[in-house]
């Protein structure tokens, strides 16, 4: 085949394609999903990967939470995430020599049906000399619009780098449990008689935006009541302060330029978060890395093999086509999920690399067999002959005439196998046999299978990675079919 | 050559296969048992020393030790199956796989130890649940495809595509945790976990068994659909179809009678492939509806070291795609007299 008519052939098809709606469409799928995985840096933000396994990154994002746009088909909107800085115009710090003060307003309004899940402050920068035996010293309270007051730290040792977790910190929930108990029944208990299910189980947050009057709930006795505002709270709408005291002994300094106090959403970003607070939205994007790179590389090498392998037997025939052939059966027939699971359980974690070149060990197989069918048709044609009776040699005859009949079905297998690919490296990643340095759809669904999302209808998480995986396969599905119908136009008369 | 002899020579040829197969498979497991093995005798060989080595050290002197230290090594080594070579070990593991013989598992499921028994009691389950999607699949798939085949270009084709190349891209256990998130935890229609008790009546199984099919049946039937109606309009086109319909023969038996059958063969390959693959179970989806078929058990294994169990279930299936290799072998020289393969062609 001279390069001048494998060029005029190439435009040919160029012309034909385009004609191909569903082809064409899912060539514009490629580029958008191309464009997307090259710009994920731009699009969310650089260094994903690292920061994906990282938990204290995380720390001031709600855990497994909806994105912000389901608020749009509730009737119960819950509050986004609300960040303040010592800038915002709702912050008041009061800064004394001895003492330090800093309010901090929110505004929960009547749209919203819960409370934020949680308070977060940080950004404390904490002087000490050395040998001093004093610290600084803090007590957080929360003021509700109905005048009450709950104490939730109070003279705790401060240090830099300390943050105040309200709604995971089982000691805040202690004292949020003591203060309803207090407001409610009117005794004061100590932090041991509190129930363990209350620090381990229990959101403690929702009571504290919540209404503790006895009218508005059905009990009638008083530890009924504690248990109701528990469970099945009363929001409490208006504005609330949060408090902060700290006392400064003498030598000692507080510094807050940086503080950020973070009221956790009850809904975050624009596709939620995991049960470490990861933002879902990024991981999205740059498992989509991944997943094309993966797909691509291996079907790319193994539809290369596996013709190469599948010309090959076809031409040499006999004895050597025998032999051939059984090696191929012998790779079929061994299972290879299995095989990878062992290979991935005794090296820890497979790389990215290794998982290609697994993939294609176990991939090449199919297209082999295929291929040979074909070449055994091609083989038989004057052309082959002619070359053969001129003295070309078999290297010569294999790649320079039968390879390149074979090109155009080569293309349709390469975009028809890269589904298979794809959903072959998920399934690994699902299994927790992933390279742990990057992001992947399938790590992700693992992580939803290990914590039950599933069960739990956190669809938020389940649904995405899916739909990723789907929409790469749809695309070279889509771009295959178009070639499979250019070059069969048997099925294509309709 | 006649049918008889080439079927002889495609088994031997089978046979051939199986027994490489195993012998590279046994070869791979008993090499990662010994590794695994060789770290436990390490392990204990040193808690040894620490307590009764210790003793014997101050006791009886440094000779002695080194004495019993040797005989306690001998001793965990022939426990732990390290007192055999390597390729002894891997030769022996062959000759009883290819028997039907795999040994002891270490820990008793369902009150058995014997390896053949564990598999022959999961067996079932597989079959209960993976066997009947697959009919079911396949029937549904076939008979849409011969229709989508029949009318090609109208709506019902094109929506059938669409919808084969929609499923096409979905991994079948994620299908699996959406249908469990919608009809499960949504709708609450089906059971959370598809796991039996021993309480439960026939009812309480086909309920559990239904959403799990139900995911099978749809990620799979499209396929079948579409590539049954690829098949279909391509034998369609033939000259012997247009005889057939000239002669004036009923539409149905035009299909059914003469375009169905010559297009059988790869079609029937596709059949025997999928319904013996449906024997071994699925690893994952297994886990994602925590139904205990040969899925659940091989993923057991793998993740307890169960080497002998490992080595039954992937005997298991390599049996089963090399019969299935022989099946179509068979039945395409059968319906198709026309096959020939390689060098057996010119025998």
């Amino acid at each position: 085949m001279r390069w001048v008519d494998f060029k005029e052939s190439l435009s040919e098809f160029a012309n034909e394609f385009k004609r191909e709606k569903t082809g064409m469409l899912g060539l514009i799928l490629l580029i958008l999903l191309v464009v997307v995985a090259a710009a994920a840096p731009i699009i969310t933000e650089p260094n994903f990967p690292d920061k994906w396994r990282d938990p204290q990154y995380w720390e001031a994002y709600p855990q497994t939470v909806p994105p912000t746009w389901y608020n749009m088909f509730t009737s119960k909107d819950l509050v986004p995430q609300q960040v303040y800085t010592v800038d915002s115009p709702n912050v008041h710090v009061d800064n004394q020599k001895r003492s330090m003060t800093i309010e901090v307003q929110y505004n929960l309004s009547d749209d919203y049906y819960y409370g934020p899940k949680g308070i977060l402050i940080k950004g404390f920068n904490v002087t000490v000399p050395p040998g001093s035996p004093f610290q600084p010293k803090i007590s957080v309270y929360l003021e509700r619009p109905d005048g009450r007051t709950v104490p939730l730290v109070e003279k705790k040792p401060l240090s830099s780098g300390m943050s105040i977790a309200i709604g995971r910190d089982g000691n805040i929930k202690k004292a949020t449990y003591i203060w309803l108990y207090k407001e409610v029944t009117g005794k004061t208990i100590s932090p041991d008689d509190v129930p363990v299910e209350v620090v381990l189980i229990r959101d403690m947050v929702r009571p504290l935006f919540a209404v503790v009057d006895p009218s508005a709930y059905s009990s009638k006795n008083a530890t009924g009541l504690v248990d109701e505002i528990i469970s099945n709270p009363q929001t409490l709408h208006g504005t609330y302060t949060l408090k902060v005291t700290i006392t400064k002994p003498f030598r000692t300094d507080v510094k807050v330029d940086n503080l950020h106090v973070t009221f956790l959403g009850r809904v975050y970003g624009s596709m939620g978060t995991d049960y470490q607070g990861r933002d879902l939205w990024a991981a999205i994007i740059w498992g989509s890395r991944v997943s094309l790179v993966i797909g691509i590389t291996v079907s790319l090498l193994s539809t290369i093999i596996g013709i190469v392998y599948g010309v090959t037997s076809a031409y040499l025939g006999g004895n050597a086509d025998e032999v051939l052939m059984r090696i191929n059966e012998l790779f079929s027939s061994i299972p290879s999920l299995p095989i990878l699971i062992l290979i991935g359980a005794t090296m820890g974690h497979i790389p990215l690399s290794m998982i290609v070149l697994l993939l294609v060990v176990f991939g090449w197989m199919g297209i082999a067999r295929i291929s040979r069918s074909m070449a055994l048709q091609i083989k038989e044609q004057t052309y082959v002959e002619a070359a053969r009776a001129l003295g070309a040699g078999t290297g010569r005859i294999i790649f320079k005439h039968m390879l390149p009949q074979l090109l155009p079905y080569a293309f349709a297998v390469i975009a028809l196998n890269v589904p298979i690919a794809v959903i072959s490296e998920a399934s690994l990643s699902f299994l927790g046999l992933g390279d742990p340095t990057s992001v992947t759809w399938g790590q992700i669904l693992h992580d939803a299978e290990v914590q039950s999302a599933a069960t739990k209808g956190y669809w938020w998480w389940v649904l995405p990675p899916g739909l990723g995986i789907a929409v790469v396969g749809l695309t070279f599905v889509l771009i295959g079919t178009a070639l499979d119908r250019i070059l069969n136009p048997r099925l294509r008369r309709l | 050559m006649g049918y008889g002899k080439y079927l002889v020579f495609r088994i031997l040829n089978a046979l051939l296969v199986l027994v490489i197969a195993t012998l590279i498979m046994s070869a791979l497991f008993v090499k990662v048992a010994r590794e695994d093995n060789k770290s436990k005798l390490f392990e204990e060989l040193r808690s040894w020393d620490q307590t009764e080595g210790k003793k014997i050290k101050q006791s009886l002197g440094e000779e002695e030790y080194w004495r019993q230290r040797a005989i306690e090594e001998q001793n965990l080594r022939k426990k732990y199956n390290l007192d055999k070579s390597f390729w002894g070990q891997v030769i022996e593991k062959t000759k009883r796989s290819l028997m039907w013989d795999f040994g002891q598992s270490t820990v008793s499921i369902g009150g058995t130890n014997n390896v053949r028994d564990i598999v022959f009691m999961y067996l079932p389950r597989s079959i209960v649940l993976f066997t009947t999607a697959t009919i079911i699949t396949m029937i549904l798939g076939i008979y849409l495809g011969v229709r989508a085949a029949n009318m090609p270009g109208s709506v019902f084709d094109r929506s059938l595509s669409i919808f084969a190349l929609l499923t096409y891209s979905l991994p079948t256990w994620w299908t699996g945790m959406m249908f469990i998130l919608i009809f499960a935890y949504k709708l609450g229609w089906f059971p959370l976990q598809s796991n039996f008790l021993p309480t439960d009546t026939i009812l309480d199984k086909i309920h559990k068994l239904a959403l799990p099919v139900l995911t099978f049946v749809f990620v799979a039937f499209g396929g079948w659909a579409w590539t049954t109606r690829n098949i279909m309009i391509g034998t369609l086109q033939e000259d012997f179809i247009m005889a057939a319909r000239a002669k004036g023969l009923p539409e149905r038996k035009v299909i059914y009678g003469h375009a169905l059958r010559a297009a059988a063969p790869p079609i029937v390959t596709m059949v025997i492939f999928s319904l013996l693959g449906s024997l071994g179970g699925a690893i994952i989806s297994e886990q994602v509806f925590s139904y205990p078929g040969m899925g659940m058990l091989y993923w057991m294994a793998l993740n307890q070291g169960e080497t002998n169990i490992v080595i039954g279930l992937t005997y298991f299936s390599v049996v089963l795609y090399l019969s299935g290799v022989v099946l179509a072998d068979m039945i395409y020289g059968f319906l198709d007299p026309r096959v020939k393969v390689g060098a057996s062609a010119k025998m």
